[in-house]
């Protein structure tokens, strides 16, 4: 940059001359360069994450009067969620649920990429096509299918009462925690599967070869060799399935019942009949940070495995 | 020009980056406002937007604005009317809403919403007076909600599954024989309004402190004996079809639409009074299609959908020459009768109420269905 101001105009000259050479330099300059480069990028993170993030930290601040806003900054939103126990038992009842549902889907999801990465042989796309086919159709509707086959009447009850095994329909499995964590490991296998079958694919086989010639049988040789090669896909699966899943409201607010809430229902509810836009702010403030820190675990083991690994 | 060939043309130095460039551009904005330019293009012979309840939506009512604009009107859905004015109130715009009587004081003070001219519709003479003079409606000489159907909220329950304690009561949402097989409506403007009944509450002083707290620990009292608590009525309708429950809070068209398909279930007529509402037709200031939306307003006023309101949905409607077609066995038979005014003044008429309390209220409650 030091460069492209060597020909500076002479002090002294008069300013529309200054103004021009002071253009000609920024439009040599790497300066602009950059700028126009990163540009497009900047644009969309400006309107997409730092503008909307900037009104709803400044949102939280607010307090909400009737239909409008005190706009005078405070700090008492943060002080409720704090101290209220509400906001605490659903945010952690929610990173309970998804937790679950996120070592659900991994465990359900892991033979499915491993079949896919290690047996198939032809057709591997077709494959893949195959097992994203059910996330074609809406989120909406596959937790509605959800709601027909948990449901009192539905098609486990029916199945199992048909065989003989249950005398009246068992009740837990709709309006129930277990039931969102269901819908929501299936609702996100997708996720799971293509980074875990992505790990999978990538490793050597020679080196299970190598395993094979020296002995290891093939217990040994998935624990000693796949397993941890595949870790990075695992803990990405890990990610892209909890991170979104926490702050799911759709699946507890169809299938939960009065003890399946979490946070992301309350956060709806702030905005909607509660009316209390500052209060949901703050609430989705505090689930961002919580993810966030969370996030930042995930991203230290994966630095961690990555290093054991090379 | 193609893409390819404007490449072609950089890389010989024939077009300037910037012309290329811009091009580019060209093409982004393109793409970026095809979605745009086509809703324009939509939008002028496009039919009125009717922002309402689920179960509304449907061809029946709209026979009148069919014949005379050739199509039915945009619908745009809601679970619960408070969600509604929370998405206008967020820029969503629409034509006409339906809102209920008690909320409309405050859907008014929003300023989203423009007075309605009666002499504009064309079943304006036609409109049952008591309806129109509600509190609330009026206010000077803005008519703000056009009264459209009213009825109320009860129990529905299962004759051959519930084995009443006595005469019909709110107690049965209380009821521990039953609990985990009770539903309720989620929304607090009909839950917290029986939570107050059954609490024994007069509704002029629901919004003092000890009404709260007397209403609130009513609802935490019911909560473990709740199923669900929702404002799908097809999900309650359907658990009271398979026995997943036996009785809940409902509006009175779940009670008739079950009744129709042979369910054995009985609307219940509470000794402590059912809880009573009149719903009604909004417009919005922003309205693009006003005189559509008059057309939809005349629409359901008309007694073709009045006839189908009374006979499908047990709901009472507000056009006084509905109430012809049937007689006075069938009406009482639906819990309705020709004057509404018995009716709504036999049960618990919900009051205006401030947007605080309303706040208030909705946050209460939503805690208490939390489990706090």
């Amino acid at each position: 940059m030091a460069d492209a101001t060597a020909n500076d105009a002479p002090p002294g000259e008069d300013r529309t001359q200054t103004k021009r050479s002071w253009k000609a330099r920024f439009n040599q300059s790497d300066t602009l360069k950059g700028f126009s480069l990163l540009s497009p990028t900047l644009f969309v993170l400006i309107i997409g994450i730092i503008i909307p993030f900037g009104i709803l930290i400044t949102i939280s601040l607010w307090t909400a009067v009737g239909f409008g806003f005190d706009t005078s900054l405070t700090l008492n939103n943060y002080q409720t969620a704090a101290e209220q126990p509400l906001y605490g038992a659903l945010l952690s009842r929610s990173l309970m649920v998804s937790g679950w549902a996120t070592v659900a889907t991994v465990v359900l999801s892991y033979p499915m990429a491993y079949y896919v990465a290690f047996h198939v042989h032809r057709n591997k796309m077709m494959w893949i096509v195959l097992m994203t086919l059910p996330f074609w159709t809406s989120y909406l509707l596959r937790v509605f299918a959800w709601k027909v086959v948990l449901g009192y009447e539905g098609v486990i009850n029916s199945a199992l009462m048909g065989l003989g095994l249950i005398e009246a329909p068992l009740e837990f499995l709709l309006y129930s925690t277990d039931a969102v964590i269901i819908t929501l490991a299936h609702a996100w296998a997708a996720f799971a599967i293509l980074p875990m079958y992505v790990s999978l694919e990538k490793i050597d086989k020679s080196l299970l070869e190598a395993a094979t010639d020296l002995g290891d049988g093939p217990v040994a040789r998935f624990l000693r060799i796949t397993l941890p090669l595949s870790m990075p896909g695992i803990i990405s699966a890990c990610l892209l399935i909890f991170i979104p899943t926490t702050g799911d409201y759709i699946t507890p607010a169809l299938l939960g019942g009065p003890d399946g809430l979490m946070i992301g229902n309350l956060i709806q509810l702030q905005f909607g009949p509660v009316n209390n836009w500052p209060m949901g702010a703050t609430l989705a403030i505090i689930l961002m940070l919580t993810i966030a820190a969370i996030a930042l675990v995930f991203l230290v083991l994966t630095k961690l495995v990555k290093d054991r690994l090379t | 020009m193609d893409v390819l060939d404007q490449l072609g043309a950089v890389k010989e130095g024939k077009m300037s980056r910037r012309a290329f460039t811009r091009s580019l551009m060209a093409a982004g904005v393109g793409m970026a406002t095809v979605p745009l330019s086509k809703m324009a293009h939509a939008s002028d012979g496009d039919q009125a937007t009717y922002f309402t309840w689920g179960g509304y939506d449907i061809p029946e009512l709209f026979g009148e604005y069919q014949t005379k604009n050739g199509a039915l009107p945009n619908f745009a859905i809601f679970g619960a009317s408070e969600e509604a004015l929370t998405k206008m109130r967020g820029g969503f715009v629409v034509d006409v809403s339906h809102p209920c009587n008690q909320a409309v004081p405050r859907w008014a003070a929003t300023g989203l919403f423009q007075s309605v001219d009666v002499s504009r519709l064309a079943h304006g003479a036609d409109i049952i007076p008591e309806l129109t003079q509600l509190e609330g409606n009026q206010d000077g000489d803005n008519l703000w909600m056009v009264p459209f159907d009213w009825g109320s909220t009860s129990i529905t329950y299962r004759t051959d599954l519930v084995e009443l304690d006595g005469e019909e009561s709110w107690d049965m949402l209380w009821d521990e024989r039953y609990s985990g097989r009770l539903g309720s409506l989620g929304a607090g403007a009909d839950a917290w309004w029986v939570g107050a009944i059954k609490a024994g509450i007069s509704f002029d002083n629901i919004d003092s402190d000890e009404a709260f707290e007397k209403i609130a620990e009513i609802m935490r009292a019911q909560r473990p004996h709740i199923r669900v608590y929702t404002d799908d009525t097809t999900s309650l309708e359907q658990a009271l079809a398979s026995g997943e429950l036996v009785a809940a809070m409902t509006w009175n068209s779940s009670a008739v639409t079950l009744a129709a398909e042979g369910v054995p279930v009985k609307f219940a007529n509470p000794k402590e009074g059912a809880l009573t509402w009149v719903c009604g037709l909004m417009i919005h200031k922003d309205a693009p299609n006003v005189d559509r939306a008059y057309d939809v307003i005349d629409s359901l006023l008309s007694v073709e959908s009045g006839k189908f309101m009374v006979n499908d949905y047990g709901y009472g409607h507000s056009n006084k020459n509905t109430f012809d077609h049937f007689d006075e066995e069938t009406l009482v038979g639906l819990g309705l009768s020709k004057n509404p005014t018995d009716i709504l003044g036999s049960g618990h008429f919900q009051k205006p109420q401030t947007q605080e309390w309303e706040s208030k209220m909705n946050a209460l409650f939503e805690q208490i269905k939390a489990g706090f």
